[in-house]
């Protein structure tokens, strides 16, 4: 079975919206700026990709998470032709730290928190009537997981139309523990450079709106993409760790499901996080699932402009890789002018986007989190389809 | 594809509460809470504890329990059944707050030099569910829900779905709450103040060929599920057409507001009798299930938490459990 983007909603430091979003990592622009909502003395990094929407330099308010959800999925549900009325509709959402931030507030500032405002959905019936909701807490993989369970959901024939979204904000308890993990504090996210030091959080949201492709768009007035298949499994290895195996496992699982072959693959959305953990057992992964193909498929990392938007992240690179495609443009991985040793055959965009001559098909998306989570999806553009299997 | 037909039977569960022994103690007035039970986290031993938090501990306590009463480890506690489609679905709302709520403390006093680098995990929501993967070789899909009140009847069902879609023959599913002071700082800010539960459960869902084919004797088989604006309408969807409820297991806040949802049911509420269990309840509720369908009861389960509307929550989830015919 296959299912189809109806609709889709996204914002990050670096754009509003998806379009917005997606135009900035074309143009190579970095949202990277001097850390905003937090006591700067307390951290040794004081730089992050933050969305600028604080009420006042250095201080910082409760459910910004919320907030940008409800944009991303309000954006998605009405580009997909629903409305703002979801009472019959599943919303899924990604993330790792919820509204943690929030806690922390509450906790140390006393700000005033609801921990009904813990899961999303408790404004997510407030705005859109959604009582079958679900906040799911899977790490950085978070939101492509949830991408798997919506499918899940279309294929049993549960629901008819779904909404799987995902978000993050920046915490200062992740914040903080990444700085004191790291032998030096990282100046931004260089994924598979050799002078990485490693990831940098970065903020957004982001919401896709998916329907069985049989069905067709309902009322939609487009097809964005086709989802061919979605993968997940779990390392079972290490709480922080990721291992290259599993993640070449569930790659090839994703391309079985979605009934391809690395050959047919003409981009790869890397996870491309900038730590030496992540970018080491991506690469030995990628290499061993791509033994062989000539040419090698584009490689991209948005991270590098986003930061590590955590649970959002994985459909963060969905969105981008869907408007890549149709725009036939590839983003570049910002700040890569010294290639590690491991992907010396990979055919990784540096310096600036690049306009393949050829269309671009189809689109792998790796998104991995702790806990060894993996979530692998294969995407094929609408507008070029056709050849690929 | 879907194997939307194969049922999904309950052949495991544990519990980790002080005082609790038996799935069948759940269905009988708790006794006096004021004595002094040893804690359950004491039945761990080994390696690598310093640094795993309270929500963690109490999950591998019931879930290694719920493995065991599976028939699914080995003589020396590890799987017996290769782990590649294996899942585990955990449900916790406040399991990492206390790490969250420490480690901002400590950032505030001592600045970033202060936190402890083994707690990084623990920052990310999912840990316990990853522990519970890491300690058994569960390869299989791995979820963890923080979906507020309804978040253990969310798990079960999202076990039930990962069997049902072919993503897992068999799923580790737990639900766990520990008490501690931010946790109390949280709710009591939300305006709840008594005593919260502390403790998880755990089930082992299976597919049932992939249960019967090694021998093993379901307890329960896992029914409708829905999660709705209103408890009334959660209630109508799970039960319409299924066997009369024999037991019904009422969410938090008692069955005050949730008046003649259910009527000539037996009537169970763990929250008064354990504290409110928040990410807990519904895994709870369902191991309690298990208890009566496996004893001389009649008619079917119903597994309710969240009240929705009548309660300004943002929904009820609903969850039929009966017993096992092949």
């Amino acid at each position: 079975m296959s299912w189809i983007v109806t609709g889709m909603g996204a914002l990050a430091s670096v754009g509003a919206d998806a379009d917005a979003m997606v135009s900035a990592l074309i143009a190579g622009r970095t949202g990277l700026a001097e850390l905003r909502g937090f006591d700067r003395s307390r951290f040794r990094a004081r730089v992050a990709y933050e969305i600028d929407d604080r009420p006042e330099p250095g201080a910082d308010e409760p459910l910004r998470a919320t907030r940008w959800l409800v944009e991303a999925v309000r954006a998605a549900a009405a580009d997909a032709g629903l409305g703002a009325d979801l009472s019959e509709v599943p919303v899924l959402v990604g993330t790792t730290l919820r509204e943690l931030r929030s806690v922390e507030l509450c906790w140390r500032d006393k700000v005033p928190f609801d921990v009904h405002d813990l899961h999303f959905g408790t404004a997510l019936r407030r705005h859109f009537g959604a009582a079958d909701t679900h906040t799911v807490v899977n790490a950085c993989s978070a939101s492509l997981y949830a991408l798997a369970l919506g499918a899940d959901l279309l294929d049993l024939g549960h629901a008819d139309t779904v909404v799987v979204a995902g978000v993050d904000t920046l915490t200062e308890s992740t914040y903080g523990l990444l700085d004191r993990c790291y032998p030096e504090a990282p100046d931004r996210v260089r994924p598979f450079d050799r002078n990485r030091r490693g990831m940098l959080q970065g903020e957004g949201a982001v919401a896709v709106v998916l329907r069985r492709e049989a069905d067709g768009p309902g009322p939609a007035p487009r097809i964005h993409a086709r989802v061919r298949g979605v993968a997940v499994n779990c390392d079972a290895y290490h709480p922080s760790a990721p291992e290259a195996k599993s993640i070449a496992a569930v790659t090839a699982e994703a391309h079985r499901r979605a009934g391809v072959t690395p050959a047919d693959i003409d981009l790869v959305m890397l996870h491309g996080t900038g730590t030496p953990l992540n970018d080491e057992a991506e690469s030995e992964a990628v290499s061993a699932v791509f033994a062989g193909v000539e040419p090698m498929p584009y490689m991209t990392a948005i991270k590098s402009m986003t930061g590590h938007t955590a649970g959002a992240s994985g459909l963060h690179s969905l969105v981008a890789a869907v408007l890549a495609m149709r725009r036939g443009v590839v983003p570049p991985v910002l700040g890569l002018t010294d290639p590690v040793e491991a992907v010396s055959g990979f055919r990784l965009v540096r310096g600036a986007a690049v306009r393949p001559p050829e269309p671009l098909r189809l689109a792998q998306i790796d998104s991995f989190g702790f806990g060894g989570l993996n979530a692998v999806a294969v995407v094929e553009s609408v507008e070029h389809a056709g050849s690929a299997a | 594809m879907t194997g939307d037909g194969r049922r999904v039977v309950v052949t495991g569960w544990g519990l980790a509460v002080a005082g609790l022994g038996d799935a069948g103690d759940l269905l009988e007035p708790p006794g006096d809470r004021r004595d002094p039970a040893p804690d359950p986290v004491r039945r761990l031993s080994g390696r690598g504890l310093r640094y795993k938090d309270r929500a963690t501990k109490l999950a591998l306590v019931a879930g290694r329990d719920a493995l065991r009463s599976a028939g699914l480890l080995g003589a020396d506690d590890s799987a017996a059944v290769p782990g590649d489609r294996v899942g585990v679905v955990v449900s916790s709302n406040l399991g990492n707050v206390d790490t969250v709520c420490d480690t901002v403390q400590a950032i505030a006093e001592h600045t970033y030099l202060g936190t402890s680098p083994m707690t990084l995990p623990a920052t990310s929501s999912n840990v316990i569910a990853s522990w519970l993967a890491i300690t058994y070789g569960f390869r299989g899909a791995n979820l963890t829900l923080s979906n507020g009140q309804t978040s253990g009847l969310d798990a079960v069902h999202w076990a039930a779905t990962l069997i049902a879609a072919g993503r897992a023959d068999r799923v580790l599913v737990a639900g766990v709450e520990p008490d501690n002071a931010p946790v109390r700082h949280v709710l009591s800010g939300s305006g709840m103040t008594a005593d919260p539960f502390d403790g998880a459960a755990a089930l082992v869902l299976e597919a049932e060929p992939a249960a019967l084919d090694r021998g093993a004797r379901p307890q329960a088989v896992v029914g409708r599920y829905a999660r709705r604006a209103s408890l009334a309408t959660a209630v109508a969807r799970v039960t319409a057409g299924a066997v009369p409820v024999g037991l019904w297991c009422v969410p938090e806040r008692g069955s005050d507001p949730t008046g003649d949802v259910v009527t000539g049911a037996h009537r169970v509420d763990l929250s008064t009798a354990y504290g409110p269990a928040s990410g807990a309840l519904g895994v709870l509720q369902c191991v309690a299930a298990v208890a009566w369908l496996c004893g001389p009861h009649a008619g079917s389960v119903l597994a309710t938490a969240g009240i929705g509307d009548a309660g300004g929550e943002d929904a009820a989830a609903a969850v039929v459990l009966s017993s096992y015919a092949p």
